[in-house]
C-alpha cells in the first residue's frame, strides 16, 4: 500500500510538471496582452515599453518560458500583476473562502444524491423514481447563474429571509457565535444553488451502480436467505455501487479547488472561482497558471485517493486481481 | 488517462473563458469592473442633467483668494460653488456607508495607475492639489489657493497649513515635489504621458508653496491636478523604496484624506475608519467606509434594494427607470469621477484599408448608422447623440457647429453607389471588434442591423479587453471597432490622444484610426498651450469642424452615467473621488 503510494507520487511528478507547461504555452498562445491592466491608460509609448521591460514581457516567447520554468523548479508560481504581489500568496488567502462554500455544498450534495438515488434505483419506475429522474435532469438542464438569480429574487428580495450578497453583514461587525451566524446566514443560497449543480451527478451515477448491482445473483441469494429488502440494498447493493460514485464525487472534489466562477459571482462570494476568472480577463499570467497548476495537482490527488479508496472499498483492488 | 482528460478539460475551459469571457459570465458585466483596468475608457458618464438629483451640492462662499498682488493671476481658484454641503448637525455625525465595488483594487497605491478600483478606494484616503466638480472645474483640495503666470509656464501653489498624514507626519511642499518627480512622473501612466515632456522643474521655496514651471505655455495644468491624476503621497513612506511599483507600503497606504486603512479582506471588503485630524475642519462626517466587492451589477442593484449597500457607482441603464419609482433610493447623474469623463463610444474606420480611403463610404456609414436607435435600445436614453469628437458637456470647448450625419438610409445609398460599390446584395463585408462586456456587443448588433439596410456585411467580434487592445493597437488587424472614449477633463488630455499624428502605434487607446493631418497636430498643439479660454474654446471648435468633415471616426452617443444611493444619505460628491468625504445618513 504504502510503495504503490509512494510510486503514484513519483508518476505524478512529470505529469504536474507537463501540465504546467502546457498550461503555460495555452495562454500565452491565447490572444491578449496585459500591458493595460499592468500600467495603466493613456501612457506614452516609452512608459509602455518601459514597463515590458520591467516585467520582462518584452523578451521573446521562448526565454520568457524558461525564465518561467526556472522559477518553476524552484518553487516559484511568479508574481500577479494585478494583485502586487506573489501569486501563491494570494491564492491561498482566498481558498478558505472557497471551501467554506464549497464542502458544505459538497458534503449536502452528496448526502441527498447518494440517498435520493439508491432509493430510486429500489423502486425503478416509481413515481419517486421519476421525479428524482426529472429533477436531475432539470438541475443539469438550468443554468446555474439563472438559478441564482432567481434565488436571490425570491428569497431575498421578495421574501427577505437572506442577505443578497457577501460572506457578511458589512456593516456590522459582529463577534463570537454572532458572526457565526451572520457568515452561516450568507451561506445558505449560495449552497442551495452549489448543491443543485453537484447533486445531479452523484443521484444518477448512484442509482444506474445500484440498480446494475440489484441485478446481481449475489442479491438473489441473499433475499432467498430472507434478508430483507432493505438490508439487502443498504449491506450489499450499494457499497458493491460505490466504486463509481466514488470516482465522481473525488473528481468534483478536484474541481472544487477551482471554486465556482457563476455562484461566486452572483452572491459576491471572495473566492477561487472569482480570482481566477478575473485573472484570465486581465491575463494575470502568474494567478492563471498558478491555479491551474494546484488544480492539476488536487485532481491527481484526488485520484490517487479515489484509488485508495477503492482498494479499501473493494479487496479484488486491494489484492490486484 | 482519466487524468490527461481531466486536465484538458480544465485547458479547454480556460482558452474558452479567455476567448469569450461572456459566455462564462451571462450576466451582463459592466465596463468599469473590468478587472485591473482602468477607469477612463468604459465608464459611461457625461450627463445632462448634473447635479439635478445631487442633495450634496450646495453652494459655498467662495474661499478667500489669496494672490499676491505682484503676480499677475489669469485663474483664480473656486469662484464656483464648491461641492460641499450645508453645514450638518452633530446628530447625523457617525454610521458605516457601505460602498459597492466591482473588483478588488489590489493595491492602495493611486500613484502608479490610473485603474478605477484603486482610485474608488483612494480617493477616499488621499488627496490631489484640487479637486474637480462635476464640470471639471477646479476647487482647493491640499492647495487653498493658487496663480498661473500670465504666459502659462508657471503654476504656483499654496498649501493648506497644518495637514498631517495619517501617521501623524506634517504634509509639506517636499511631498508634493516627491510625489511628481519619483512617483506620479515614472509610473501614472496618463500623468507621465501628459507631462514629463513639458513640465521643466518643481520648485519648493517653503514648506507650503509648491512652484511648477513648464517649457511651453501649458493651459490645462489644473485638470490634472485632481485625486484620480495626481494624489499626493507621503515621502517619507516612499523615499528610498526599492521599488514603488511592488513596494509593501502600497497595502498600508498612508494618505491625508478623510479616511484612513482599517483593514483589507482581498476580494471582499476594505474598511476605512475616520480620520480624526482631517485638515478640512469638521470633515468627515461618517466613522466608516466599507467597500464591499461585488462584481456582478445586477446583485449590486439588489443590494442596494435591500439596504445592504448605501452607494453604487453605476446603475445598469435597463435599470434607472425601474429605480426611479423608489423611493427609498435617490439616482445621480454625473459627469465624471474616479472613472474618468465625458465619455463617447466612438466608431473607428482603419485607415489601412482601401475601402475607407474614399470619404462617401465613411459619410455612408455615419448616415447608415441609426444613433437614436442605439440611444433608446443600447444605453436607455442615458445620454444624447454625439456631434462631435468634443462631449456637449465640456461647454467651453464644444462647438454645434459641424458637419452632421443624420441618420438617412437613401442618402448613404446614394453615396455608396456613387463610390463604385454598386452591387445590389452585399457590396462589401466589413469586421468590427467590440469589447465583449457591458454594453459594446449592442452596440454591434444595432450597427450590423443598420449596415445591412444599406448593403454593407458586418461581423462583429466580440473580444475581451486583453485581446482587443495589442489586436487593434499593435497589430491594428480590424476593419472597424467601437471603443468609449472619454474626454476626461481637458480635451488635450482625452481627445488629442486620438487624433494626432505622434500617437500611432502600439500605444493603448491612442490614434486607433492612424489619422495623419498635419494642420490638426497643430491646432491640437495651439490649444494646449493657450492660457486664453475662449480662444481655446475656438481652436477646439476649428478641430471639431475639420475633424467631422474628414470623418476618421463616427461619434456615436455621449454616454451619460448613473450612481445610485440609498435615500437616507446625504452629502455624497459622486462626481469626486472623495465619494464619501461630506457623506452623511440623514435621521
Amino acid at each position: 500500500m504504502v510503495r504503490y503510494t509512494v510510486r503514484r507520487l513519483l508518476q505524478a511528478v512529470p505529469l504536474v510538471f507537463g501540465a504546467s507547461v502546457v498550461t503555460w504555452i495555452l495562454i500565452h498562445a491565447a490572444p491578449g496582452d496585459p500591458i493595460v491592466a499592468l500600467a495603466g491608460e493613456d501612457g506614452d509609448a516609452g512608459y509602455y515599453a518601459m514597463m515590458r521591460e520591467r516585467f520582462g514581457l518584452d523578451r521573446p516567447l521562448h526565454e520568457q518560458f524558461f525564465v518561467y520554468l526556472g522559477r518553476l523548479v524552484q518553487g516559484d508560481l511568479g508574481f500577479s500583476y494585478r494583485q502586487n504581489r506573489s501569486a501563491v500568496g494570494v491564492i491561498l488567502d482566498q481558498l478558505p473562502a472557497t471551501l467554506l462554500l464549497m464542502v458544505p455544498a459538497l458534503a449536502i450534495a452528496t448526502v441527498i444524491g447518494i440517498s435520493v438515488g439508491t432509493l430510486a434505483a429500489a423502486r425503478k419506475n416509481s413515481t419517486l423514481d421519476n421525479s428524482a429522474r426529472t429533477a436531475t435532469l432539470l438541475g443539469h438542464a438550468v443554468p446555474v447563474f439563472w438559478l441564482s438569480q432567481v434565488l436571490l429574487l425570491l428569497f431575498a428580495l421578495r421574501f427577505d429571509w437572506f442577505p443578497v450578497q457577501g460572506r457578511n453583514d458589512a456593516r456590522t461587525d459582529y463577534e463570537g457565535l454572532r458572526a457565526v451566524l451572520d457568515v452561516a446566514h450568507h451561506m445558505v443560497l449560495p449552497v442551495v444553488a452549489l448543491v443543485t449543480v453537484y447533486v445531479p451527478p452523484i443521484m444518477r451515477v448512484t442509482r444506474a451502480a445500484v440498480i446494475e448491482n440489484l441485478d446481481e445473483m449475489y442479491i438473489r441469494a441473499a433475499r432467498a436467505r430472507g434478508q430483507s429488502r432493505r438490508r439487502v440494498l443498504i449491506r450489499h447493493a450499494l457499497p458493491n455501487a460505490m466504486l463509481p460514485i466514488v470516482t465522481v464525487i473525488g473528481s468534483q472534489i478536484g474541481f472544487m479547488f477551482a471554486g465556482s466562477v457563476l455562484v461566486e459571482t452572483v452572491f459576491a462570494w471572495p473566492g477561487l472561482g472569482r480570482l481566477l476568472l478575473s485573472a484570465i480577463l486581465a491575463r494575470d499570467f502568474a494567478i492563471i497558471t498558478a491555479m491551474l497548476l494546484m488544480l492539476s495537482v488536487t485532481i491527481i490527488l484526488m485520484n490517487l485517493i479515489t484509488d485508495l479508496v477503492y482498494s479499501l472499498l473493494d479487496p479484488r483492488v486491494r489484492h490486484g486481481t | 488517462m482519466r487524468r490527461l482528460s481531466l486536465l484538458s478539460a480544465i485547458l479547454a475551459f480556460t482558452l474558452l473563458a479567455a476567448s469569450c469571457g461572456d459566455d462564462d459570465e451571462p450576466v451582463s458585466q459592466p465596463a468599469a469592473e473590468e478587472p485591473a483596468a482602468e477607469p477612463a475608457e468604459e465608464p459611461e458618464p457625461a450627463d445632462d442633467e448634473p447635479a439635478a438629483e445631487e442633495p450634496s451640492a450646495e453652494p459655498e462662499p467662495e474661499p478667500a483668494a489669496e494672490e499676491p498682488a505682484e503676480e499677475p493671476a489669469v485663474e483664480e481658484p473656486a469662484e464656483d460653488p464648491a461641492p460641499e454641503p450645508e453645514a450638518v448637525d452633530d446628530s447625523v455625525r457617525g454610521g458605516t456607508m457601505v460602498i459597492a465595488l466591482s473588483d478588488d483594487p489590489g493595491h492602495f497605491n493611486p500613484g502608479i495607475t490610473t485603474g478605477f478600483n484603486v482610485h474608488a478606494v483612494t480617493g477616499s484616503m488621499f488627496n490631489g492639489l484640487v479637486e474637480l466638480d462635476d464640470n471639471a472645474n477646479p476647487h482647493p483640495d491640499l492647495a487653498q489657493s493658487w496663480e498661473v503666470s500670465e504666459d502659462s509656464t508657471q503654476y504656483t501653489f499654496h498649501l493648506a497649513e497644518g495637514v498631517r498624514w495619517h501617521d501623524g507626519e506634517p504634509m509639506t511642499s517636499a511631498d508634493v515635489k516627491f510625489t511628481f518627480e519619483n512617483i506620479l512622473l515614472e509610473y501614472h501612466s496618463r500623468t507621465r504621458g501628459g507631462l514629463s515632456g513639458i513640465l521643466e522643474s518643481i520648485d519648493t521655496p517653503d514648506d507650503t508653496t509648491v512652484v511648477f514651471n513648464f517649457t511651453q505655455p501649458y493651459a490645462a495644468l489644473l485638470q490634472r491636478l485632481n485625486s484620480t491624476e495626481a494624489p499626493i503621497l507621503p515621502k517619507h513612506v516612499y523615499e528610498g523604496v526599492d521599488d514603488v511599483q511592488t513596494a509593501a507600503a502600497n497595502l498600508t497606504p498612508v494618505g491625508t484624506g478623510p479616511f484612513k486603512l482599517e483593514s483589507y479582506d482581498i476580494d471582499n471588503e476594505i474598511t476605512l475608519v475616520r480620520n480624526d485630524d482631517y485638515f478640512k475642519e469638521g470633515l468627515p462626517y461618517l466613522d466608516r467606509v466599507v467597500m464591499r466587492v461585488i462584481p456582478d451589477q445586477n446583485t449590486q442593484v439588489l443590494a442596494l434594494e435591500e439596504g445592504e449597500v448605501d452607494y453604487i457607482w453605476r446603475v445598469p441603464g435597463g435599470e434607472i427607470e425601474r429605480l426611479r419609482g423608489d423611493d427609498s433610493i435617490t439616482l445621480h447623474g454625473v459627469n465624471s469621477g474616479p472613472g474618468g469623463g465625458f465619455c463617447i463610444p466612438t466608431l473607428t474606420f482603419n485607415s489601412d484599408r482601401e475601402v475607407f480611403d474614399d470619404l462617401r463610404v465613411r459619410q455612408a456609414i455615419a448616415h447608415a448608422i441609426n444613433r437614436d436607435q442605439m440611444l433608446a435600445q443600447v444605453i436607455f436614453g442615458q445620454g444624447r447623440v454625439a456631434t462631435g469628437p468634443i462631449n456637449s458637456q465640456m461647454a467651453f470647448a464644444y462647438s454645434d457647429d459641424v458637419t452632421t450625419y443624420a441618420y438617412d438610409v437613401d442618402r448613404a445609398n446614394a453615396l455608396l453607389d456613387e463610390a463604385g460599390y454598386t452591387s445590389d446584395a452585399t457590396r462589401f463585408t466589413i469586421d468590427l471588434l467590440v469589447f465583449s462586456f457591458g454594453d459594446f456587443p449592442k452596440y454591434g448588433e444595432v450597427m450590423r442591423q443598420n449596415l445591412a439596410e444599406v448593403g454593407i456585411d458586418v461581423e462583429v467580434m466580440p473580444l475581451d479587453r486583453s485581446a482587443f487592445i495589442p489586436r487593434v493597437f499593435g497589430e491594428r488587424d480590424f476593419d472597424t471597432n467601437i471603443i468609449s472614449y472619454c474626454n476626461n477633463t481637458d480635451p488635450s488630455i482625452g481627445v488629442a490622444r486620438m487624433y494626432i499624428s505622434s500617437n500611432i502605434g502600439d500605444i493603448p487607446f491612442s490614434n486607433g484610426a492612424a489619422y495623419v493631418n498635419p494642420q490638426i497636430d497643430e491646432l491640437f498643439d495651439a490649444a494646449a498651450s493657450t492660457p486664453d479660454v475662449a480662444r481655446r474654446g475656438e481652436l477646439y471648435g476649428e478641430i471639431q469642424r475639420i475633424l467631422t468633415a474628414e470623418l476618421p471616426y463616427v461619434w456615436l452617443l455621449e454616454t451619460r452615467f448613473t450612481a445610485g444611493s440609498g435615500a437616507n444619505v446625504s452629502g455624497l460628491q459622486a462626481n469626486s473621488g472623495h465619494v464619501a468625504e461630506t457623506a452623511y445618513f440623514e435621521e
